[in-house]
């Protein structure tokens, strides 16, 4: 009775901020917070700590370690940010969990219909997808892959992992 | 086993060193690795194998592969399963296998009573007798009678999984066309997936002599699969069959062994950029009077039997074929010392090639099989010309049948693509234009198998160039076959009540004439009224027969008939293979708020309630019935203080110039006009006038707000949002982000509310004058960063402490902690919804339905008259305009003060039996009147209000008297305090 | 289970999709002013063609972009993804 040659585990809170609105309005307001632009969609770009993901047509998660949070937002001034600029931490609304080894691409497989090849799905690559139903965003993680997921599903999905994992 | 003569010495692909034991009907049997169970029975001289489905005729094994009609079996023991071909089952030591249609076993059936009485029982019969008074009275019986194997009656030991795969090129059969396919797209480095439903690949290289390149062709299949299973972008699977072929290249593939031993079988959804289906074809059986009996077997099976399991299925064999590649198989069967008494051939004459390849061998030209004889084994068969005239009788015990060939089109036909029929081959062929699903091989038509290989290359060169891929130099290799002819014989003069065009389902050529008869001559109708086609074979060796025999009665050709759909599963398939992982526990997506566990550890009856979340309905303390506990939660809301776990409401941000805007056009009230730092109650309509959701929006500054929804619509309301706004409104400046997941409140409710919230400690104003009902605040509680909102569903005073979720069990613990003091208690869902329905509050899925309105709710004040226009104005006007009586929210009381109403139960006029006029929302036993009270919708409710009315149950009527829908505080005095 | 070509994402499983119902003429500027018959008739009487529709998507699963698909309901063929209108 074996099962795949992986390990699932659960990650930290990350410190998350949502940004919507132009690119150039929000480069205006963050000013040098954030790493560069990523240039294509649903890839990331990293800078000290941080990581840009550009998420869907106008939207962007910044990431960074979850000591970082307070000081990004007291640098984003979510609660001043103009009109056509949306600065909203979510950090408390994703769980992440990391899927590592040598067998993480078929654990994966079970979980999302999201093309993970190497070919397709690039060192950069960050996606929001379908994994066992829910809403869960892709990303490459050291031996394998990183899944997160809206924190109520945490359990669920942790669960889910597990015994896909055998 | 040895020397009873059937297993030939030598040759075939099974391992004589491993012999393995099983038991079949009852007897102890061994056989060898490599064997199926078919091919282990008939090497053990088994030849009554199954009793049919309906008659409950004997049968034996008819087939070598998918396309067996006859012999199902069950599973004992660990492997159990029900209705699986014997030519499919790998052997295995201690397999324990039962035929499925008899009973108590295929020798001794008792159902082959039937028989006798077939002629009563002739198609449509079911539809003709049982139809009344109720099918349902009968079905039960029949389905016993009638029945194929039972479901396995617990679970397997083990799991199933069900993967999403991605391929360039996917293809179906490891055939001769299907590896030349897979050899030129993996050498051209494309993502390739082979999937092959055999044990082993080769398809029907492994039970035909062939050579490919001067050596025998299996060696070309070895080194084939070798140089395949060297390619890193190669995924090469057997024993999985590949079940059906969806929209957009989703292929199905059932991967019954898979090599990591946890897994009872797996399910692989592919998405492939082009499907190439090189799925062989399926030889059909001639159609004569008794052409099921044990000993009648489809020519390429017997054919199979001695080359590949090295096993003679008869001594004395008797070819019945109208096309030419029944002679190999005759001239196979005779290498492997089986006497060949005759090849009767329905055509005159016999091309030379055919005669040549059986050299020797008596062929009986124009001629055909009439009728056999023997019962439980064949004994003989009764020959005569084609044309008519003098019968003469052949003593065998195999008879070795061919009605020609049929392309499996199946995989390429369910993705939508065309067939035709050919006079040539006289099948149904692929004749679509190049697409992304393509046949190769046998399935395309190219029964020889030089032409085989090279189809099979073209297409994979094809599919290749489509991608984008350069092909390579192809380098095809030579092979010689027998060149394919054939005259069809759809049936034989005399064919009737005993020649089975269906053997699976037992439809006759009988059955097929009293169709036409009744007039079914629509092939779908036909295949419905007799049930040919319909069975767990789906009529792989049988539907072109009948196709052929319709068109001939009908004075049609078979292409004017045409075919019936072709649906998945080419194969059964396992359910839990369909389902996978996503089973027992995860089988539906569940939600926990931070403070489930907590809720756990209280003792607290967890249940879904609403978008997933698990949630407390009730804390139960030791001993306490579930009315008290519902009861003492209440109680404490309305006279002390209670604590709800409010995570799961749906919040939402809402930014931008055009916010205020945008809440104005999607709220029936206004909010542009609200000051920073309030709220406002709102009811949000779809553009068809019916209510979506309800929530209190407040706004944060000028540009800014956040929404509450309920919790079972919070998706709904941000799918509308997001679509009003992308498809309606894109010049608008507005900006949604979901945060129901980023605040997560405490709803700290009652009288003594204020005092807890003091006690804990905030420098938020509490005094009713600062922070008056429906306001919010920023500030500390508990040293926590909050959003206190003073917000109320349940009728008292009521303050929502919304933190960060992972500082709520904090707040939680400080909550629990300072109101010590006051009774502080923990309340579910079901004290909830006591409280609200008491306030006559609406609720989502109580009293707002789908077809409720605000004015139907009484809420005619939140339709603010003055905006021309908010989506669903127009719907709710124009319904209102046509006068039309609607049913209105009213309260109601039982007469009797005990006598609970369930819920939705139907309002009847007087309580007659008579169209409904309204049904109960809600009702429950209220702490406040310390009785059964409750909402209804009712027809023209309002005006009825001080009357009666009537809930008409099944044991009787309960008499309610009606009042206006709010039983507490109907001034609000307590919720503003 | 059909493929969106979603123009943020690229070609996408069905799963990360909702249907969002045929697509409509834009919604009337003015309710108010269109007559009864052409308001019912805008809301409730899209076409069913064997044949190409145009129908919305959201893609609520990955980028929340609402799509208009062409799409034909016999062969499922998708001519046409297109973001927002």
């Amino acid at each position: 009775m074996t099962g795949y040659d992986v390990a699932i585990e659960s990650l930290p809170m990350q410190a998350v901020i949502d940004l919507k609105g132009e690119a150039a309005a929000l480069a205006g307001w963050c000013g040098d917070v954030l790493p560069q632009f990523p240039a294509r969609p649903n890839s990331l770009t990293r800078a000290s700590g941080r990581a840009l993901l550009h998420i869907g047509p106008g939207h962007w998660l910044l990431c960074a370690d979850l000591a970082d949070e307070d000081s990004l937002i007291a640098a984003l001034r979510p609660d001043a940010a103009p009109p056509q600029v949306s600065v909203v931490p979510v950090s408390d609304s994703l769980a992440h969990f990391a899927v590592t080894g040598p067998d993480a691409a078929e654990v994966m497989a079970v979980a999302t219909p999201l093309d993970l090849h190497p070919t397709v799905f690039a060192e950069d690559a960050a996606s929001f997808t379908e994994a066992f139903g829910l809403r869960a965003l892709v990303r490459r993680h050291p031996g394998g892959f990183a899944l997160s997921v809206d924190r109520s599903f945490a359990p669920m999905i942790l669960q889910a992992l597990s015994l896909s994992a055998g | 086993m040895g020397g009873n003569g059937w297993r030939l010495a030598e040759g075939g692909r099974i391992d004589r060193s491993r012999p393995l034991r099983f038991r079949f009907d009852g007897r102890d049997h061994v056989g060898f690795h490599g064997d199926t169970l078919a091919s282990a029975l008939l090497a053990n001289g088994v030849r009554l194998s199954a009793r049919s489905f309906k008659y409950h005729r004997p049968r034996g094994i008819m087939g070598a592969g998918v396309e067996e009609p006859a012999t199902l079996v069950h599973l004992a023991g660990e492997l159990a399963s029900g209705n699986r071909p014997a030519t499919t089952l790998r052997l295995s030591d201690g397999l324990e296998a039962w035929p499925v249609n008899a009973w108590p076993s295929a020798r001794l059936d008792i159902g082959a009573v039937n028989q006798m009485i077939a002629r009563l029982i002739p198609a449509g019969f079911y539809y003709k007798t049982f139809k009344w008074p109720d099918w349902h009275l009968y079905e039960p019986a029949i389905r016993r009678a009638a029945g194929l194997a039972p479901a396995p009656a617990t679970p397997p030991d083990g799991a199933w999984e069900a993967r999403h795969a991605h391929a360039d090129i996917l293809i179906a059969g490891a055939g001769p066309a299907g590896l030349m396919a897979a050899l030129v797209a993996g050498r051209a480095g494309a993502r390739v997936i082979l999937a092959d439903e055999g044990i082993e690949a080769g398809g029907s290289l492994l039970t035909r002599r062939l050579s490919i390149a001067g050596a025998p062709a299996l060696d070309w299949v070895t080194a084939a699969v070798a140089e395949l299973a060297a390619l890193p972008n190669v995924m090469h699977l057997q024993d999985a069959a590949v079940w059906a072929c969806r929209e957009h290249n989703l292929v199905m593939v059932e991967e019954r062994a898979p090599s990591r031993p946890a897994i009872l079988g797996r399910s692989w959804r592919v998405r492939a950029g082009r499907v190439i289906t090189a799925t062989g074809a399926i030889e059909r059986l001639m159609v004569f009077e008794g052409n099921d009996q044990p000993g009648v077997m489809l020519a390429s099976a017997a054919q199979a039997y001695v080359n590949r399991w090295a096993v003679r299925p008869g001594r004395r064999a008797v070819v019945f074929t109208n096309n030419d590649s029944a002679y190999a198989a005759a001239a196979d069967l005779a290498r492997a010392g089986v006497e060949v008494a005759a090849i009767v051939d329905s055509r005159d004459p016999v091309p030379e090639h055919a005669r040549a390849a059986s050299a020797g061998l008596p062929v009986l030209a124009g001629h055909v099989v009439r009728s056999t004889q023997g019962g439980r084994a064949l004994r003989a068969v009764t020959v005569a010309p084609l044309a008519g005239g003098g019968a003469r009788r052949i003593d065998c015990d195999l008879l070795a049948v061919s009605g020609g060939w049929s392309p499996a089109v199946h995989l390429y036909s369910q993705s939508r693509a065309p067939i035709a029929w050919d006079d040539r081959l006289a099948a149904f062929l692929p004749a679509g234009p190049a697409g992304p699903v393509a046949a190769a091989g046998a399935a395309d038509g190219a029964l020889e198998l030089g032409v085989a290989l090279a189809d099979g290359a073209a297409k994979a060169r094809a599919a290749l160039a489509d991608l984008g891929f350069a092909p390579p130099d192809a380098a095809l290799p030579e092979a010689e076959d027998l060149p394919y002819g054939i005259t069809p014989l759809w049936t034989v003069p005399g064919a009737g009540a005993k020649a089975f065009l269906d053997i699976q389902n037992d439809v006759t050529v009988a059955d097929i004439e009293l169709a036409l008869r009744e007039g079914y001559s629509s092939i779908e109708h036909v295949k419905r009224y007799t049930t040919g086609g319909m069975g767990l074979d789906q009529g792989k060796t049988g539907n072109v027969n009948i196709i052929g025999a319709v068109a001939e009665r009908l004075g049609k050709t078979p292409g004017e008939v045409g075919v019936t759909t072709f649906r998945p599963p080419w194969t059964p398939v396992e359910f839990g293979a369909i389902a996978g992982r996503r089973s027992g526990p995860v089988v539906l997506p569940y939600r926990h708020t931070p403070l489930t566990d907590w809720h756990m550890d209280q003792g607290a009856v967890i249940y879904e309630a609403g978008a997933r979340w698990r949630r407390p309905g009730y804390y139960p303390r030791l001993g306490e019935a579930f009315q008290d506990t519902v009861n003492r939660e209440a109680r404490t809301v309305r006279e002390g203080v209670g604590i709800y776990d409010g995570a799961p409401l749906g919040k939402y941000e809402i930014k931008g110039r055009d916010a205020a805007r945008f809440l104005d056009w999607i709220y029936t009230n206004v909010f542009s006009s609200l000051t920073v730092g309030n709220g406002r109650y709102g009811l949000m309509l779809t553009d068809d006038g019916l209510i979506l959701d309800d929530g209190v929006s407040f706004r944060l500054a000028e540009d800014r707000f956040v929404m509450s929804t309920s919790t079972g619509n919070a998706d709904a309301v941000g799918q509308h949002m997001e679509k009003l706004l992308q498809i309606e409104r894109p010049d608008w400046q507005v900006m949604i982000t979901n945060v129901t997941s980023q605040w997560a409140n405490a709803t700290i409710c009652g009288p003594k509310a204020r005092a807890v919230l003091q006690a804990m400690g905030t420098d938020i104003d509490m005094s009713p004058a600062a922070f008056p009902f429906m306001s919010v605040r920023d500030g500390r509680v508990a040293g926590l960063p909050a959003r206190v909102a003073r917000v109320s569903f349940t009728g008292e005073l009521s303050f929502e402490v919304n933190v960060r979720p992972r500082d709520l069990p904090a707040l939680w613990a400080a909550a629990m902690t300072a109101g010590a003091p006051f009774g502080i208690t923990p309340i579910g869902s079901e004290a909830n919804h006591v409280l609200r329905v008491e306030k006559g509050f609406l609720s989502l899925g109580h009293e707002v339905d789908g077809t409720a309105d605000p004015h139907d709710l009484g809420m005619s004040w939140v339709m603010a008259a003055a905006k021309p226009d908010f989506i669903g104005k127009r719907s709710v006007d124009l319904r209102r305009a046509s006068g039309r009586p609607r049913r209105e929210l009213v309260g109601f009381r039982p007469l009797d003060p005990d006598r609970q109403v369930p819920e939705g139960a139907p309002l009847t006029p007087g309580g007659r039996t008579e169209a409904t006029e309204g049904f109960v929302t809600a009702c429950v036993w209220s702490v406040v009147e310390g009785r059964w009270l409750g909402l209804a919708l009712l027809q023209d409710g309002r005006a009825r209000i001080g009357t009666r009315a009537h809930v008409r149950l099944p044991g009787g009527v309960i008499e309610v008297e009606l009042c206006p829908p709010v039983f507490h505080d109907p001034k609000g005095e307590r919720l503003r305090s | 289970m059909l493929v969106l070509d979603c123009p943020f994402c690229g070609p996408r499983n069905e799963s990360e999709f909702a249907y969002g119902g045929p697509a409509l003429a834009p919604r009337p500027a003015d309710p108010s002013a269109v007559s009864d018959a052409d308001w019912v008739d805008w809301l409730t009487v899209p076409p069913n063609p064997m044949g190409e529709v145009e129908e919305r998507w959201w893609h609520l699963r990955g980028c929340g972009a609402w799509l208009t698909v062409r799409r034909h309901t016999v062969t499922h063929a998708v001519t046409e993804v297109r973001l927002g209108r």
